[in-house]
C-alpha cells in the first residue's frame, strides 16, 4: 500500500471525480474512486481510507445516514461536497459527522488546501495532549485556565473561555451551531442559537482587532462558525 | 343597530292592562260622583282610551272603549253599580261616549302605526346605505362575505350565518343541502324552512348578480321574524347588494390577473432576450478558448496561462450568473422561507465582505459600523446575499481600484446598511428603475451581468420589510441603502 495516504472519492457526477482524481494524485494521494454510495462503502472497508470525500447528492442513499453509517467505525475526516440550495443538509452532515464541507463549484487550490487541513489534524485529535493552544498574538493554557495575549491575560468570563477553548481547539474546523451549544452550555441549551451568538461577540470584542472583519471567529452564514489560527 | 320589525305586543297585557286601569279608575273616582258631572268623567275615560292606543294599538283601544263605556254605565250613572239606564239623557251621554272613544282610539293607533312604519323604513334605508357603503369599499370575495355576515348578525338577528361560493354548493354544511342551494338560485328569491328544533328557521337567500349567482347566504332566524313582508324585502335588498359586491370584485380579480399576466408575459420576454445575450457571450468565449488550447499545443506557456485564467473567469461569470438566476426564479415563486433569527448585522457584512475578497482585492475597502446597533432579526443567508449583490454591483461600475465604502448605522426604526462607490452614479430621475428586473443603468453595455442582482437585493430587502434605496453620492458615485427595520430583540437570561 506504501505510504501514500488514502482519500477515497464518492461523487456520482464522472467529471467531476475525475478532475478531483487527477487534482489530488499531482499531489500524490492515492484516490479510490466510487460513484454510488452501496459501492463507496464497500471500498470503505475494503480500502481503510485515511479521508472521505463525499457527495451529499448521491443517487442511491442519503449523504447523512452515509456519514453516520461511516462514524460507527471510522474516525477518518470527512469532507462533504453540496450545492448551495442545501444549507439545512450541509448542517445536518456537519451535526452527523462530518468535519468540513465545499461548496459547489469550488476551485482545486480550495479542495486542496482543505484537504490537506483535513489530514494534519486527524493524527493528533485530542487536545489533552498538548495543555498550550496558540493562535495568532495569544496562546490559552489549559492547566491554568487562563488567556494570554503577548503574556497580558485577557479577562474572559467562565462560558467565553470555554466558547473559545472549544473553537481553538479545532482549528480550521467548521463547528455547526448545535454542536457549540452541547459542548459550552449542554445538550439542554442545543437551540439556543441567541447564546451563542451573544458570547461569540463578546468574545470577538476581546480577541479580534476588527471585530466586524474577524481574522479569527469566522462566521459560516446559516451553518456555524469556523476558527482560523 | 337593529330593526325592530313590526313589534308585536304580547296579547294578554295589551288587552288587561287597559282594563285593570278602567276599573281601578272608575273605582278611585267613584266616590267623587255626586259632586262631578259626567260629562268630566267621559273625558276621563277617553283620555284612557287614547292612553291605550298610543301604548298598545287598535285592538286594545277598541276593547278598552268598550270597557270604558261599560264602566262609566256602571259606576256613574244612576241607578249606581247597575248597568240599568233610566234617563234616556244618560243613555245617549254613553253612547256619544262609547263612539267618541271608538273613533279617537282607531285615529290614535292609526296614527302611531304610521310613525312605526316610518320610522321602521327609515332605520332600513339607514342600514342598506351603511351596508352598501360598506361593500363599495371591499376589495376581494372574502372581505364582501366578512361584511355581509356581520350585517346579518348585527342588523337581520340572523343565527350561524354563512356565505356559500359557487365551488362551494356541493359541500353545504348541515341541515343546508346543495338541493336547497339550486332551489333558492332557480326561484331567485329567498327560500325559508322549517329548521325542525325550537321555532327557527333556516333561510337561504340566493346573492343574483347580473352574470348570475354569485353565491347563497344562510343563516337562522326565528319563524315569527321570517314570516314578516318587511324582513323578507330587506334580506332580498341585501341580497342583491352583496351579489353585486361580489360580482365587482370577481370582475376585479380577473382584472388583476390579467394584467399580471400581461406583466409576466413581457418579463419572460425580457428575460429571454437578455439571457440569450448574458449566456452566449461569457459561452462562446469558453468554447473558444478551449479549442483554442487543444488545437494550439505549441502557445508559449504565457499565452495558455491567460487563456486558461480567461476561461475560469468566464465559468465564474457564468456561475454567478446562473445562482443569481436561481435565487430570483425561488424568489419570484414565493418559494422562499424566510430563516429569521435575531443577530447582530456586523456578522453579515464580514461574511459577505469575505466572500467578495476576490473582487475587491484591488480596491481599497473601508467598513465603519456605528457602536451599539441594536440585534436585527433577518435571515442571514439572503441579507448576505443582498450585500454581497451589492458590493459585486459596487465593483461592476465603478472604476478599477476606486475605493468602496461600507457604512452601518441606526436611521430612525431602521438600521441602514450603505455600500458606496466612486463610480459615474445613477441617471437622474432612475434611481427606482434599477431595482426592476433586468433593468440597467445603461442599456446594451459590456459590463457583463443580467441586471438580476440589484432586483434580487431588493425582492430580499422587500422581504424582511426593508427598504433598498439608490442615491447619488456627493462628489460623485453611488449609494446603495438597505434599510432593515430594528424591532426588540427578545430577553435574554444567561448563566455565566
Amino acid at each position: 500500500m506504501g505510504d501514500a495516504e488514502r482519500i477515497l472519492v464518492i461523487e456520482d457526477d464522472h467529471h467531476i471525480r475525475e478532475f478531483i482524481a487527477s487534482a489530488l494524485e499531482s499531489e500524490e494521494y492515492r484516490v479510490i474512486n466510487a460513484g454510488t454510495a452501496a459501492r463507496g462503502a464497500s471500498e470503505a472497508v475494503k480500502h481503510i481510507p485515511n479521508l472521505l470525500l463525499l457527495d451529499l447528492g448521491l443517487p442511491d442513499q442519503d449523504g447523512v445516514e452515509f456519514i453516520r453509517d461511516f462514524r460507527g467505525w471510522s474516525t477518518a475526516p470527512i469532507l462533504i461536497i453540496s450545492a448551495r440550495t442545501q444549507e439545512s443538509e450541509k448542517v445536518a452532515a456537519l451535526d452527523a459527522g462530518a468535519d468540513d464541507y465545499l461548496t459547489k463549484p469550488f476551485g482545486v487550490s480550495e479542495l486542496l488546501a482543505r484537504v490537506r487541513a483535513l489530514l494534519r489534524r486527524a493524527p493528533a485529535q485530542r487536545t489533552e495532549d498538548t495543555p498550550l493552544i496558540r493562535f495568532g498574538d495569544y496562546s490559552i493554557d489549559c492547566v491554568t485556565r487562563t488567556v494570554m495575549r503577548h503574556d497580558v491575560p485577557l479577562r474572559l468570563s467562565q462560558i467565553e473561555y470555554r466558547l473559545l477553548l472549544v473553537m481553538a481547539a479545532n482549528p480550521g474546523r467548521v463547528m455547526t451551531r448545535r454542536q457549540l451549544l452541547i459542548q459550552v452550555w449542554g445538550s439542554q441549551a442545543a437551540e439556543n442559537d441567541e447564546y451563542l451568538r451573544v458570547y461569540v461577540g463578546h468574545l470577538r470584542q476581546k480577541i479580534e482587532a476588527t471585530p466586524a472583519q474577524p481574522r479569527h471567529i469566522l462566521t459560516e452564514v446559516g451553518v456555524g462558525y469556523r476558527f482560523q489560527p | 343597530m337593529t330593526i325592530a320589525l313590526q313589534r308585536i305586543p304580547n296579547f294578554w297585557p295589551a288587552y288587561a292592562i287597559p282594563f285593570i286601569g278602567v276599573a281601578i279608575g272608575s273605582i278611585v273616582v267613584s266616590p267623587l260622583r255626586e259632586v262631578q258631572y259626567l260629562s268630566d268623567v267621559t273625558l276621563l275615560y277617553v283620555l284612557a282610551v287614547v292612553l291605550t292606543g298610543v301604548k298598545f294599538g287598535r285592538g286594545p283601544a277598541i276593547s278598552c272603549a268598550i270597557t270604558s263605556s261599560l264602566a262609566f254605565a256602571y259606576v256613574f250613572v244612576p241607578p249606581y253599580f247597575s248597568l240599568a239606564i233610566t234617563k234616556w239623557q244618560n243613555l245617549l251621554s254613553a253612547g256619544i261616549m262609547l263612539l267618541v272613544a271608538l273613533l279617537v282610539g282607531h285615529l290614535t293607533a292609526s296614527l302611531r302605526s304610521h310613525a312605526k312604519t316610518l320610522e321602521e323604513r327609515a332605520n332600513r334605508s339607514l342600514a342598506l346605505y351603511e351596508l352598501a357603503r360598506n361593500l363599495a369599499g371591499k376589495q376581494t370575495s372574502a372581505e364582501v362575505k366578512t361584511s355581509a355576515i356581520r350585517f346579518l348578525c348585527d342588523t337581520l338577528q340572523a343565527a350561524s350565518p354563512e356565505l356559500y361560493f359557487p365551488a362551494d354548493f356541493d359541500t353545504p354544511t348541515s341541515p343546508l343541502t346543495t338541493n336547497l342551494i339550486h332551489a333558492s338560485i332557480e326561484y331567485r328569491h329567498l327560500i325559508s324552512t322549517p329548521d325542525g328544533t325550537d321555532d327557527q328557521s333556516l333561510v337561504i337567500l340566493p346573492l343574483i348578480a347580473s352574470t348570475g349567482a354569485q353565491g347563497v347566504l344562510a343563516f337562522k332566524v326565528s319563524t315569527r321574524v321570517i314570516e314578516s313582508s318587511h324582513y323578507r324585502e330587506l334580506a332580498e335588498t341585501v341580497a342583491s347588494l352583496v351579489g353585486v359586491a361580489l360580482e365587482r370584485t370577481h370582475f376585479a380579480e380577473i382584472a388583476r390577473q390579467s394584467e399580471l399576466k400581461s406583466a409576466d408575459q413581457n418579463l419572460r420576454f425580457t428575460i429571454l432576450s437578455s439571457l440569450s445575450h448574458d449566456i452566449r457571450t461569457p459561452l462562446t468565449s469558453l468554447i473558444g478558448t478551449v479549442d483554442t488550447l487543444m488545437l494550439a499545443r505549441k502557445l508559449p506557456p504565457e499565452k495558455q496561462d491567460s487563456l486558461l485564467n480567461g476561461l475560469r473567469a468566464q465559468a465564474q461569470s457564468i456561475h454567478r450568473l446562473v445562482s443569481n438566476l436561481l435565487e430570483m426564479a425561488k424568489l419570484q415563486s414565493g418559494g422562499i422561507k424566510l430563516n429569521k433569527e435575531w443577530q447582530p448585522i456586523e456578522e453579515v457584512i464580514g461574511t459577505a465582505l469575505r466572500q467578495a475578497n476576490d473582487i475587491t482585492q484591488e480596491r481599497t475597502v473601508t467598513v465603519d459600523i456605528a457602536d451599539d446597533l441594536p440585534p436585527l432579526q433577518f435571515d442571514a443567508v439572503l441579507v448576505e446575499r443582498v450585500l454581497w449583490n451589492l458590493i459585486e454591483n459596487a465593483c461592476k461600475y465603478s472604476p478599477e481600484r476606486s475605493p468602496i465604502e461600507i457604512t452601518a448605522s441606526q436611521n430612525g426604526k431602521f438600521v441602514d446598511v450603505a455600500v458606496c462607490d466612486r463610480g459615474p452614479g445613477l441617471p437622474h430621475g432612475k434611481e427606482e428603475e434599477i431595482f426592476r428586473l433586468f433593468q440597467r443603468g445603461v442599456l446594451e453595455s459590456s459590463v457583463p451581468g443580467a441586471g438580476l442582482g440589484l432586483a434580487i437585493a431588493h425582492n430580499i430587502t422587500e422581504a424582511h420589510q426593508g427598504k433598498l434605496l439608490a442615491m447619488n453620492r456627493e462628489g460623485g458615485g453611488s449609494c446603495f441603502h438597505m434599510q432593515l427595520p430594528a424591532g426588540t430583540p427578545p430577553p435574554l437570561n444567561f448563566r455565566d
